[in-house]
């Protein structure tokens, strides 16, 4: 490796790799769009708001501490056990999702899930609401993004 | 292979049918990821059983897919949250009408790879920087900063404008720096929507696989040159989504 032989005092450049708050916006706005396809009741809206982002950005950053703290692990620790422990519990809104739809996934997420349960009635017809009343917007917001 | 073909697929991105792209990691749902192939080409999916996502979770399971599968392999991202009617519908919907385009594309990315050089201002040097070298930001900012709040309203605004117009001018050289230092190593360059308000620029660039330590020392001299003014961050590789956009729609009207 050139490179690394020429770095004489300084330091070799690399690309680093990239956490979820590198690309979240370009996940959500890039990529293919096919036509003709199923639309699963999604997403897609409160996703696209701003804190909506940052929240999940720094979900998958915590995440990431927590492999690599499991991987630091002395002992032979079974880090493929670890993780998707961690990760249920950190989604028990995703797990609720089931029976309150992806909505509720995504606002439990995003307000750390510290919801009260007695309060589910309420925040079930106001999220139904907003996906209605939102859902042409996200789509057009989709079709608006940049060609480059 | 041929698992629950009947039900709905998710679907992450399409590469080539000779790739091999080996992805370990769960899918969305935790589903196990596999390939639909057809026509030369492999469509990565995951079969999907649930109705609703849990967008939060899932848009990374979405990202570790291509993550992974992009480290050994060029795949064309398909935006999150697509889903189609099983693998026939994969195969008729995605991969038979759009073979050409789809080829054509991978063929123009194969061996290369998406690498982002996004710049950031420390605010505070960056506002220190702008009242020192503009004499008419200097001034009125001691007019303001002399008279109360409510007179000097209207001072204020003004003072506003001239710094948010300096920075613009600092943001437009900084970007055109960057370009000029980065973009002969690249095969093509791509300026993205700055997306924090202390953003000097966002850059994306395409390289060839050969060509990544050439680049990434370029990165490292205008790290230097920009100096501790802006601060760089350099990230990759990504898959090509800024070099791969493509609507594969039939009908314009049909994603409405």
């Amino acid at each position: 490796m050139a490179a690394l032989a020429r770095s004489g005092g300084g330091y070799l450049e690399r690309p680093a790799s990239s956490g979820l708050a590198d690309v979240i916006d370009v996940i959500l706005d890039k990529g293919l769009v096919i036509d003709a396809y199923v639309r699963v009741s999604l997403i897609g809206i409160e996703i696209l708001t701003i804190d909506a982002r940052i929240v999940i950005a720094s979900v998958d950053t915590y995440l990431r501490f927590a492999e690599a703290v499991n991987r630091l692990d002395l002992q032979q620790a079974d880090d493929s056990q670890g993780l998707p422990e961690l990760m249920e519990s950190m989604t028990e809104g995703g797990a609720k999702s089931k029976s309150k739809g992806a909505l509720e996934g995504v606002k439990d997420a995003v307000t750390g899930g510290g919801d009260d349960d007695d309060d589910d009635d309420k925040q079930k017809s106001s999220s139904s609401r907003r996906r209605s009343s939102s859902s042409g917007s996200s789509s057009s917001r989709s079709r608006s993004r940049k060609s480059s | 292979m041929p698992q629950d073909a009947a039900a709905r697929v998710y679907v992450y991105g399409v590469l080539s049918g000779s790739d091999q792209a080996a992805v370990s990691v769960g899918g969305v749902e935790k589903a196990e990821v596999r390939t639909v192939e057809h026509a030369g080409l492999a469509a990565l999916v995951s079969s999907l059983e649930a109705d609703a996502l849990a967008a939060a979770r899932e848009v990374r399971a979405h990202w570790r897919v291509l993550e992974e599968a992009s480290k050994s392999a060029t795949v064309l991202p398909v935006r999150f949250g697509t889903v189609l009617d099983g693998d026939a519908a994969v195969r008729e919907q995605l991969l038979e009408p759009n073979a050409e385009r789809l080829a054509q594309l991978l063929g123009e990315l194969h061996g290369r790879v998406q690498l982002n050089v996004k710049g950031e201002y420390d605010e505070e040097r960056l506002l220190r920087e702008v009242v020192g070298a503009s004499p008419a930001v200097a001034t009125l900012r001691d007019r303001v900063q002399s008279v109360s709040e409510t007179a000097g309203y209207y001072d204020r605004i003004r003072l506003g404008e001239l710094v948010a117009a300096e920075i613009a001018r600092h943001q437009e050289q900084d970007a055109a720096l960057a370009l000029a230092r980065l973009e002969p190593l690249a095969v093509t360059a791509s300026v993205e929507q700055p997306s924090s308000p202390n953003a000097a620029f966002g850059l994306a660039f395409l390289v060839d696989g050969g060509e990544v330590d050439a680049f990434s020392e370029a990165v490292g001299r205008l790290r230097q040159e920009l100096g501790e003014r802006v601060a760089l961050r350099y990230v990759g590789p990504l898959p090509p989504y800024s070099f791969a956009e493509a609507d594969l729609s039939a009908g314009a009207a049909a994603w409405a």
